[in-house]
């Protein structure tokens, strides 16, 4: 299936002007609604209330500058969608997105969108599709460039689309205080360890680097309730110019591909118990997935 | 294939398996059921008496044991009792060792020497790097107890398990006739314990305060079942004492209380029970052997060598229990203590067809049994309890040597060798 076919002109517009995130959405609706008036509810205010509380929680934007907000409506029975190409881009909490895409497809169906977002998701990542596709001004030429260059809808979402790219990591021997000092900058629980040439060789969790406090006879006992305070735990900050990465990271753990899939991340997140996976490609460390990530993306849209 | 061709086959599967059983090429487990299944397959036992070889009652008895173990480890009453007794001690770190020592040694008698170790090492870790002091020593004196704890009733070592179950003796036989030589033994290691470090273990006030800040009482989290499991504790111990009446059978015993125990008080959990709390290795170890040793008893083997003993100890019942003793002391120190007692039950038995009077016999039982449980305290690698400690240890940080163990060890394992030596001569003959 290509991405073309899904696509009418009248839902594709420019816009020159400043406008807000709830005037581009409501836009979008309106052709929409003009495309299929039999759609319900039949008022397009509590279509774009939800979408905006919706939002509030996990706004759907991306790294690469495009927003994809998603309506579920009963009995739709087909796939729509409306897009903006905007002059001033809206800002998503620091993200600033200049490519706004609405999907509308049936309560039941989830397996389309998640590959047309994947399709979108590549064309937004690619510079060269997105200068020529900035470069139009009205649909018609939208669709004939996409169909042109043969953009297909079925190339299933991969972890490549959802992971952090390029994330904060460490070398074996950067000492534990910095690793502490990362996790805490960065709001972060996880930090892989690469070579120089940046080969995945392992991780830190935030759990390894409190495991540092905790010797293994104490995991062994079955219950510390008797103990009220324990030295070598409050004392951790002593070792952290101590100890370095290589001593306390975890090796041979699992990681992913980047081209694996969605369900495989998934299913190996709850099989391991993990909330995030590094992920290599032929030995070099490329990205980190989390399950934040995938629910957030995936789940939640 | 004559006799002796069989035979050579069956003694060669079996010194086959020893070899990778003692040096731990390939797990025990594994080595020993290969050997097991290779004398089927060579035709050496037939399928159906390898398989009725088994001790189903020792394999039963065994996980009964577990189950309720299991069951009483969550209540948390070990851990009080560990952390209580170093709080009696006042901190005193000789009083500590030898309350630890009397503690594992009691533990041992009636839970099995291997989960005593391994609840009460971490406790002593923590206790002594409160303290400061090196753990070494309470490493090895708690090993020692455990091994010599398990020797004193049927139930405690897997040894005396296997005796039990092999012969008529039951479990107040065991305590009758074997508590009294390790109470004796222990004595006396405790006194060689004062002596040996009554004056090198200095303890800061500071550090002993703040072991004594401990607050054990939130360790039993459970008290209604704490005390459903010690009244199943207590009549499992009078059942076994009273099976030579009721005729139960002492397997039945055990996995009754351990099913009881898990369905009042673990039944949600009694999967994770099953696979993490039984230990299948051991188990099935144990199959192996008993059809290894079957392999020797059927081709003839044991019964030859039985007839070499009685003949160096010219058919005389003291000198063959003083053999018995200290050759089952020595090679138990070295070969793994179960699979000793697999083979030694057989020869045993075939030595109890010429020595029949009953009053002789015993003491040959009963000195396999000291011999074997307390020889495991000969070297590091002699008894499971010291493998598991030392391995805890070196987790740990800490690792103790196969010389610095046994230089201690073996002062302790002669000492209660000779103990149990004098008792056995003065008791029996």
């Amino acid at each position: 299936m290509l991405l073309a076919d899904f696509l009418e002109p009248s839902t594709i517009v420019y816009e020159q002007r400043i406008l807000t995130r709830e005037q581009v959405y409501k836009d979008i609706i309106n052709r929409i609604y003009q495309l299929r008036p039999d759609i319900e509810p039949k008022c397009g205010e509590t279509l774009l209330e939800s979408i905006l509380e919706r939002e509030k929680e996990a706004p759907m934007v991306y790294p690469s500058g495009i927003a994809i907000p998603h309506i579920r409506l009963e009995g739709l029975a087909d796939t729509l969608i409306g897009m903006t190409f905007l002059q001033n881009p809206l800002n998503y909490d620091g993200i600033k997105a200049d490519w706004i895409v609405m999907i509308f497809t049936d309560k039941t169906s989830s397996k389309i969108y998640l590959n047309i977002v994947s399709a979108l998701l590549k064309i937004s990542e690619d510079e060269e599709m997105m200068t020529q596709l900035r470069s139009f001004n009205n649909g018609i030429e939208v669709i004939n460039y996409l169909r042109q260059c043969k953009i297909k809808v079925g190339q299933e979402l991969s972890v490549a689309d959802l992971m952090v790219k390029n994330p904060v990591c460490v070398t074996p021997d950067t000492l534990l205080s910095k690793v502490d000092s990362l996790m805490n900058e960065h709001n972060i629980s996880c930090i892989p360890v690469v070579d120089n040439e940046g080969r995945y060789l392992g991780e830190i969790s935030i759990l390894d680097v409190l495991k540092v406090g905790m010797p293994d006879y104490l995991m062994m006992i079955d219950d510390v309730a008797f103990l009220r305070s324990y030295e070598p735990l409050e004392s951790l900050f002593e070792k952290e110019e101590l100890v370095c990465a290589e001593e306390i990271m975890q090796k041979n753990t699992r990681v992913l591909s980047s081209d694996a899939s969605i369900v495989e991340t998934v299913y190996h997140m709850i099989k391991d118990n993990k909330r995030y996976f590094c992920v290599v490609d032929k030995e070099y460390l490329v990205g980190i997935i989390t399950a934040m990530d995938v629910f957030r993306k995936v789940i939640k849209a | 294939m004559s006799a002796t061709v069989s035979m050579l086959i069956a003694v060669g599967i079996f010194i086959g398996t020893y070899i990778l059983i003692i040096t731990e090429v390939i797990n025990k487990m594994l080595a020993s059921l290969i050997g097991a299944f290779l004398l089927i397959l060579t035709g050496i036992l037939s399928q159906d008496i390898a398989l009725r070889a088994i001790d189903w009652n020792v394999i039963f008895f065994l996980i009964g044991m577990m189950l309720v173990i299991a069951v009483l480890r969550r209540t948390g009453i070990f851990m009080y009792i560990a952390i209580k007794t170093a709080k009696l001690a006042r901190g005193n770190p000789l009083l500590i060792m030898m309350l630890m020592f009397v503690i594992t040694a009691i533990a041992s008698a009636f839970l099995g020497s291997v989960t005593t170790i391994m609840i009460l090492i971490p406790i002593i870790l923590l206790i002594c790097n409160e303290l400061k002091i090196t753990p070494v020593p309470y490493i090895i004196m708690m090993v020692v107890a455990s091994n010599m704890g398990g020797a004193a009733t049927m139930i405690g070592d897997p040894p005396n398990i296997i005796i039990g179950s092999a012969t008529d003796y039951d479990f107040l036989d065991f305590i009758f006739n074997l508590t009294p030589a390790i109470i004796f033994a222990s004595i006396a290691c405790l006194a060689l314990m004062w002596f040996m470090y009554h004056d090198k273990l200095k303890v800061s006030r500071e550090n002993r305060a703040k072991m004594l800040s401990y607050k054990e009482e939130g360790l039993i989290k459970n008290k209604r079942m704490l005390k459903i499991s010690l009244i199943a504790l207590a009549i499992m111990l009078v059942l076994l004492a009273l099976e030579s009446i009721l005729k139960i059978g002492t397997a039945t015993i055990s996995m009754s209380t351990g099913l009881f125990l898990v369905l009042i008080g673990e039944r949600k959990e009694i999967e994770q029970i099953m696979v993490h709390e039984v230990d299948w290795v051991t188990l099935f170890f144990f199959v192996g052997l008993f059809i290894i040793v079957e392999g020797l008893v059927q081709t003839g083997f044991i019964s030859l060598l039985a007839h070499k003993v009685l003949d160096l100890t010219h058919n005389q019942a003291r000198p063959t229990s003083m053999a018995i003793l200290w050759l089952s002391g020595v090679l138990s120190a070295f070969i793994d203590n179960v699979p000793f007692v697999a083979t030694m039950i057989p020869l045993i038995k075939q030595i109890g067809t010429v020595i029949t009077e009953p009053n002789l016999i015993d003491p040959i039982w009963w000195a396999m049994s000291l011999g074997t449980c307390l020889g495991g305290n000969g070297t590091l690698i002699g008894a499971s309890s010291n493998v598991v400690a030392v391995g805890i240890a070196k987790k740990n940080g800490l690792n103790i040597s196969f010389k610095k163990f046994t230089k201690v060890s073996v002062v302790y394992t002669i000492l209660s060798l000779i103990v149990c030596s004098a008792y056995i001569l003065l008791r029996y003959f």
